[in-house]
């Protein structure tokens, strides 16, 4: 079933929710040609064992739930499943410490989700300012932009040229270039990631705040690994 | 002509009235509807003046009206000094009598809480068609139409810098700091609670005044971004704005639930904006009018090579630091060069970049090389250091050095640093007064000069990009 960006938002306000689920995030990041990390929700347990044999192993399971914006928080994510019988366990473990930690949330069922191999962490922002409307966000991930704030704004739309110039902004920019024998990553990729998010703000403008975060930027390539998308009220 | 252009093109008469009316003259020296009046004759307006109060027959020895509606004449600009709650029907006044711009220096509107007093206010300017700029101001100067309608300082110097502020206190303070640092400016707004005119309408008319090289901004906040990012992208592809934007540590209140939220203080927005129009952010107001007084002086360099001519080591060092630091591109200079400027200095002199003509250097040394820096067109920007020393005559050497600027006809930026005594402070005001921009530390020459260099990079990006659309 393929909906616009607009039926996906509204479906979202219809529910009450006043964010996206991450499978819905990422339908709209498709939507706007951004690379996502392959994945499907699952409404039972046989079902999740049916989407991750089709996606192939290892791969993780996340928490589907209106309840539930942090899915790490109460135990939601779990990662590198590499067969079906982990698959089940970590199904069982996830249902019971999702319980136990938030006995009300409804539950809609786990996200399944390939295992993306490792690669360099972007994050892409997106924010709606009173004063300025929307504004799109670049750093890279981890520490840099826990702890050194190292990140580069730049208010939307935008072209590929301001993008190439956020991501040469940031003081850690040497290590998407390569350092050390490390390979390059794909700043053509990332350039156009941040131009596709900074259109999706502006045609979009029930978004108030999106973080897909993290991205795997590949040699070639990139790809959103997980996406949170606030909605205005 | 459109309504928009027709009430766009009534800004100008807060500029160039034929008359201004002061409402709420005072006869009372200290009282602000006093000092407006008395600015307003002593600095010599080229206009006709008609001062109102009902209660007084003559101020300052011009006739004084009961009202507006008295005056024989038409009226361009009401200057309004009155308690709040009279401003409606003086301005209901005003729009029955023509008055095409108003400067509304009352206070106690919005910024006590008296938002519906406003909304009147706005209401009854819309339905006439006045502009008008405030309320809580401290008033209006034009250079060109001799106009100094605010309770500043009266001497303002005439310029080329117009200078908009949000804040009235700092503003008043900063016109008297300007006369004192011997800046000139074609114009001051105080902006106030800004329920008409704002930066953005601002902007759209001082990038085609004439009398206007560049517009200095000190902001404290915007009431519409976007409009002010579409105002100044226009107007900085034509003049240079340079904005002291205040409250850089206040973070937004914002509910934050997202990663990108907690990293978004209110500021980056303003940072990250003016970035992308093309505006020069100044940190604070000593670097703003460094600027601005380089951007009232300078051509546009030609080109990124940058030569420091200096007569000390030391300070040819910190400036080479601070050209590092402002990444301005010092010229690695060719063996011809080098060979030149070898000719203009002592034996034990440098003529590599920094060129050092050492501490012997006098005006015929000096004039050499600023001769050779001018004349090779390889060469785009100069930075002229000079430590006092007792071979120069400070106050000598700068009419030696504006000589040739002069002959050269100022074809390139040259800015200038003299270190030393009394006898520089002198000395850095001649090269003012021939157009060379000159300052009491390395670091403020360069940054300045650097300041021209981000300005004359952002257009030509943006020219760029505007032909490829």
């Amino acid at each position: 079933m393929t909906m616009t960006p607009r039926e996906l938002i509204e479906h979202a306000l219809k529910e009450g929710r006043t964010w996206l689920y991450e499978h819905e995030a990422k339908m709209l990041c498709s939507l706007y040609g951004i690379p996502v990390a392959k994945s499907r929700v699952a409404k039972s347990k046989e079902e999740a064992l049916k989407i991750a044999s089709e996606i192939g192993y290892p791969v993780v399971l996340k928490i589907v739930s209106p309840d539930v914006l942090h899915k790490s928080d109460v135990g939601g994510v779990i990662v590198n499943i590499k067969s079906e019988e982990e698959l089940v366990k970590a199904y069982d473990r996830m249902m019971s410490s999702v319980k136990e930690k938030k006995p009300d949330a409804r539950i809609k069922g786990v996200l399944v989700q390939e295992m993306v191999p490792q690669a360099t962490e972007v994050i892409i922002g997106g924010i709606r300012d009173p004063q300025f409307g929307p504004a799109v966000m670049f750093g890279l991930g981890g520490i840099f932009v826990e702890i050194f704030r190292d990140v580069s704004f730049r208010i939307a739309p935008i072209d590929e040229e301001d993008a190439w110039e956020m991501i040469h902004e940031i003081k850690g920019f040497q290590i998407l270039k390569g350092y050390r024998g490390t390979t390059p990553a794909d700043i053509e990729a990332l350039v156009d990631a941040i131009v596709k998010t900074s259109n999706m703000l502006t045609e979009n403008s029930e978004i108030d705040q999106l973080d897909l975060n993290p991205v795997f930027v590949f040699e070639k390539g990139v790809k959103v690994i997980d996406a949170r998308v606030i909605l205005r009220k | 002509m459109s309504q928009e252009k027709h009430m766009e093109s009534r800004i100008k008469y807060l500029f160039f009235p034929k008359s201004v009316a002061v409402i709420g003259a005072s006869r009372s020296p200290g009282k602000i509807g006093h000092e407006i009046l008395r600015n307003i004759v002593e600095y010599g307006f080229k206009g006709r003046v008609y001062p109102v109060n009902p209660r007084a027959d003559k101020i300052l020895e011009l006739k004084c009206y009961k009202s507006i509606l008295e005056v024989p004449d038409e009226v361009d600009l009401a200057v309004i000094s009155i308690p709040a709650k009279f401003v409606p029907a003086v301005l209901e006044e005003c729009g029955k009598k023509g008055v095409k711009a108003a400067a509304i220096i009352s206070s106690g509107f919005k910024e006590v809480g008296n938002v519906e007093l406003e909304e009147r206010i706005v209401e009854i300017a819309r339905k006439y068609g006045i502009r008008f700029i405030g309320p809580n101001i401290f008033g209006v100067y034009s250079a060109p139409s001799k106009l100094n309608a605010t309770f500043g300082p009266t001497e303002v110097l005439a310029g080329k810098i117009a200078f908009i502020t949000q804040s009235g206190a700092l503003g008043i303070a900063l016109m008297g700091w300007t006369i004192f640092a011997g800046i000139g400016l074609s114009a001051v707004v105080s902006l106030g609670n800004k329920a008409d005119v704002d930066e953005a309408d601002l902007l759209k008319y001082f990038v085609n005044d004439e009398h206007t090289k560049v517009v200095l901004i000190y902001m404290e906040g915007l009431n519409n971004g976007r409009r002010f990012m579409e105002a100044a992208m226009h107007c900085s592809l034509k003049k240079p704005i340079i904005v002291i934007k205040a409250g850089r540590s206040e973070r937004g209140a914002r509910a934050v639930a997202s990663h990108t939220g907690s990293l978004a203080g209110s500021d980056v927005f303003y940072d990250v904006a003016f970035k992308q129009c093309g505006v020069l952010r100044a940190l604070n107001v000593e670097e703003a009018f460094d600027w601005a007084r380089a951007f009232t002086e300078l051509p546009e360099p030609k080109g990124d090579n940058v030569v420091i001519i200096t007569n000390g080591g030391g300070i040819g060092v910190m400036a080479t630091d601070a050209c590092s630091d402002y990444g301005l591109n010092l010229m690695e200079l060719p063996r011809d060069l080098i060979e030149e400027f070898k000719k203009c200095m002592p034996p034990f002199g440098s003529p590599k970049n920094p060129v050092d003509l050492t501490g012997q250097a006098a005006y015929d040394e000096y004039s050499r090389a600023l001769k050779v820096a001018f004349s090779d067109d390889r060469i785009h920007s100069i930075i002229l250091l000079f430590c006092q020393t007792a071979v120069v005559d400070p106050p000598k050497l700068s009419e030696v050095i504006s000589d040739i600027v002069r002959e050269y006809k100022h074809c390139k930026p040259i800015v200038a640093c003299y270190i030393g005594g009394e006898e520089c402070q002198k000395a850095m005001r001649i090269l003012e007064q021939n157009g060379i921009p000159a300052y009491p530390t390395p670091e403020r020459a360069v940054s300045s000069l650097a300041a021209i260099y981000r300005w004359a990079k952002w257009k030509k990006k943006m020219l760029k990009k505007l032909k490829g659309k």
